[in-house]
């Protein structure tokens, strides 16, 4: 069945206050920590907004956006990047890529709230 | 503006204390025409100039005003750094006239504000790039996001159970922990860095090197015992050295299709996995690999006093030193295991150094024979002198030992016309040339590349080349000297030590400009149609 949101993280307590708050804001979320298997977490989930962490395991969250935009399907999905690392370089590439949104971290919660919010405005459109 | 030599070589005569006209006596015109000169109502150049200051006991330059010239060109360039944009800076001419010993120190501090300006950026740029710092930047952005994340919960979610209270508290608390041991680790690692720069343990292990002539006479002798002792158990080979691991130390060897990541996670072609004792070889190992790091495993089971000796016998600073030290004097007595001495010796001799014909005699590989050759310094049973350095293809010189005399340079990259890079070209076979440095000095220069086997088509190891070098006027005791005229130094390749290091002004293969001590460089690389470039803003 088909989710609102879909987080691909792999640090334990990010996933889980992350998971909280999209969860408290009204959203049905499913989680994923590794990066070869968001794909398959998306064709399974199909959900509204996918939330991506670039640093996953086995395959960056940059590697996954691209895949996303260039499959068929799926290259329409609105993508939330988040970044821990090299700021004004990721973000050049999270662009370059084709991501709808940029935050790097530490965040405040609100501000990814508003940011998924957004995107699922614009994926209703 | 003309200089003032009137009044310079006034002042000088008058401060050695001779007249006007017993001065233009011994310089062969009348007192007059002197004095003329000395109030600058005459131009004095040219031979007279140069009688002038014969007999004054001074340098042409200090008379007509060149050192000043220059002094005042470095004084105008540092004016007009943008650091001092906005200032009013004073007249480099009245500067120089009447504090010249200021305006020395002034260029001088000016030179030495570029140097350190020039290593701030070299910093920041391996802060940047350090891969250790990175990760433990990500680690501490990650612990913060989600101490920020489960914090900002806890305020702003009125309604949360005890239990899910508890559960952000303790996730909280688990992230500070983690944090702080990562606080632990980056400050360590700018403990570490900070004592690194202070003594290298590279060059601390080179010094040791260069002190004992690269000859460890202890390692010699356990070598020679070694050898004894593994030939018991059959031929000097593979098969002897695993026989002997096996009965000595109950070491098993095994061949592996994948590379092997050692403790630290670094994929190694060989790996000793010391609590299962298994020596574990990739399959792309080749059997000079496989040969010579079984000596080495079993020179460090069976002779680990006679490592551990040398090494607190060497007084190394820090326990990098001394690790590097242990490896590297491992190796060496790995080195008198497979190679022994007085036999080696003797072979190199009967072929003329012939580093092929000893790889096949040994069973070794063409890094080691030459690494070996380089350690032929018994006094009284010498080899010939070589010196010897690696370069990986992208130029990095990746280990070198002194030939005293020649400038190996001991990081970095050498010159680019060396036949340590030209090898890469030609890769397996190998390749020779006469050098001439800029004073003179000629050595015969043999390099050989090679790519280490791979296991299978996706394992392919980068090249790495291997060169020897040794005095012209011994290269005819070599094979390698053969068919050159090694009396005719026409047509020896003018080389360097590096660009920077280069006095060859003629050379078309500069990459960069020489560094020249309190000179400014000259330029390498300009337009086409020649201008002059000004620095800041000149009236």
């Amino acid at each position: 069945m088909a989710v609102d949101v879909l987080i691909a993280e792999d640090e334990p307590s990010i996933l889980k206050s992350l998971d909280f708050i999209l969860h408290r804001a009204g959203w049905s979320v499913e989680t994923i920590t590794d990066g070869d298997a968001v794909i398959g977490a998306i064709r399974r989930h199909r959900p509204r907004v996918v939330v991506l962490d670039v640093m996953l395991p086995r395959r960056s969250g940059f590697d996954v956006l691209k895949q996303i935009r260039a499959d068929a399907l799926l290259k329409d999905l609105p993508v939330l990047i988040l970044t821990a690392k090299g700021q004004a370089q990721d973000r050049r590439t999270a662009e370059e890529l084709g991501a709808d949104r940029f935050i790097t971290k530490p965040y405040a919660n609100a501000e990814v709230v508003d940011a998924v919010r957004e995107l699922m405005q614009r994926a209703r459109v | 503006m003309r200089a003032p030599i009137g009044l310079r070589v006034a002042s000088r005569r008058h401060a050695l204390g001779i007249s006007q006209a017993a001065l233009a006596r011994r310089a062969g015109i009348s007192a007059s025409y002197l004095n003329l000169i000395e109030r600058n109502k005459r131009h004095v150049g040219g031979s007279l100039l140069l009688r002038l200051a014969a007999e004054l006991g001074v340098e042409v330059g200090e008379l007509s005003g060149d050192s000043e010239h220059r002094l005042i060109a470095e004084v105008e360039e540092t004016l007009a750094d943008p650091v001092l944009a906005g200032t009013t800076p004073p007249s480099a001419h009245e500067l120089v006239a009447q504090q010249p010993a200021a305006a020395a120190a002034l260029v001088q501090l000016h030179r030495a504000y570029l140097g350190a300006t020039a290593s701030a950026d070299d910093y920041a740029d391996r802060l940047r790039s350090d891969p250790l710092l990175a990760q433990l930047l990500h680690q501490i952005l990650s612990g913060i996001t989600a101490v920020r994340s489960n914090a900002e919960i806890l305020e702003e979610v009125p309604d949360l159970d005890e239990a899910e209270r508890g559960r952000f508290v303790a996730d909280i608390t688990a992230e500070m922990r983690r944090l702080s041991d990562v606080a632990r680790s980056l400050i360590a690692q700018f403990d570490v860095d900070a004592r690194a720069r202070r003594f290298s343990p590279m060059r601390e292990l080179d010094d040791l090197i260069f002190e004992r002539n690269n000859y460890f006479a202890a390692l010699e002798d356990a070598g020679e015992a070694l050898r004894a002792e593994i030939e018991a158990a059959g031929p000097f080979g593979e098969a002897a050295l695993t026989a002997r691991l096996a009965d000595g130390f109950g070491v098993g060897v095994r061949r592996t299709p994948e590379r092997e990541a050692d403790a630290e996670g670094f994929p190694r072609p060989y790996h000793f996995d010391p609590a299962r004792r298994v020596m574990s070889f990739h399959a792309g190992a080749t059997l000079a690999t496989r040969q010579f790091q079984l000596a080495r495993l079993y020179g460090e089971l069976s002779a680990a006093d006679v490592l551990e000796r040398e090494v607190a016998g060497a007084q190394l600073s820090s326990a990098v030193s001394q690790r590097l030290t242990y490896r590297a004097l491992g190796s060496y007595l790995a080195g008198a295991v497979v190679f022994p001495y007085a036999r080696f010796l003797g072979d190199a001799e009967a072929c003329r150094y012939d580093v092929e014909a000893l790889r096949q005699a040994y069973g070794a590989s063409f890094e080691q024979v030459a690494h070996r050759l380089v350690t032929l310094r018994k006094p009284g049973a010498e080899g010939l002198p070589f010196g010897f350095l690696r370069s990986d293809p992208a130029g990095r010189l990746t280990k070198h030992f002194p030939l005293p005399g020649l400038p190996l340079p001991s990081a970095g990259h050498a010159c680019p016309r060396w036949v340590i890079y030209g090898a890469f070209g030609a890769t397996g076979s190998v390749q020779r040339q006469i050098v001439q440095f800029a004073d003179g000095s000629r050595y015969l220069f043999v390099a050989r590349a090679q790519a280490r086997p791979g296991g299978g088509f996706t394992d392919r190891a980068v090249p790495t080349s291997i060169m020897l070098a040794c005095d012209v006027l011994q290269a005819d005791r070599t094979v390698y000297g053969a068919g050159l005229e090694l009396g005719d130094s026409r047509h020896d390749v003018p080389v360097g030590p590096s660009c920077r290091l280069c006095l060859r002004r003629d050379c078309t293969d500069r990459q960069e400009e020489a560094y020249m001590a309190g000179g400014v460089p000259a330029a390498v690389r300009a337009p086409l149609v020649p201008r002059r470039f000004e620095s800041g803003a000149d009236d």
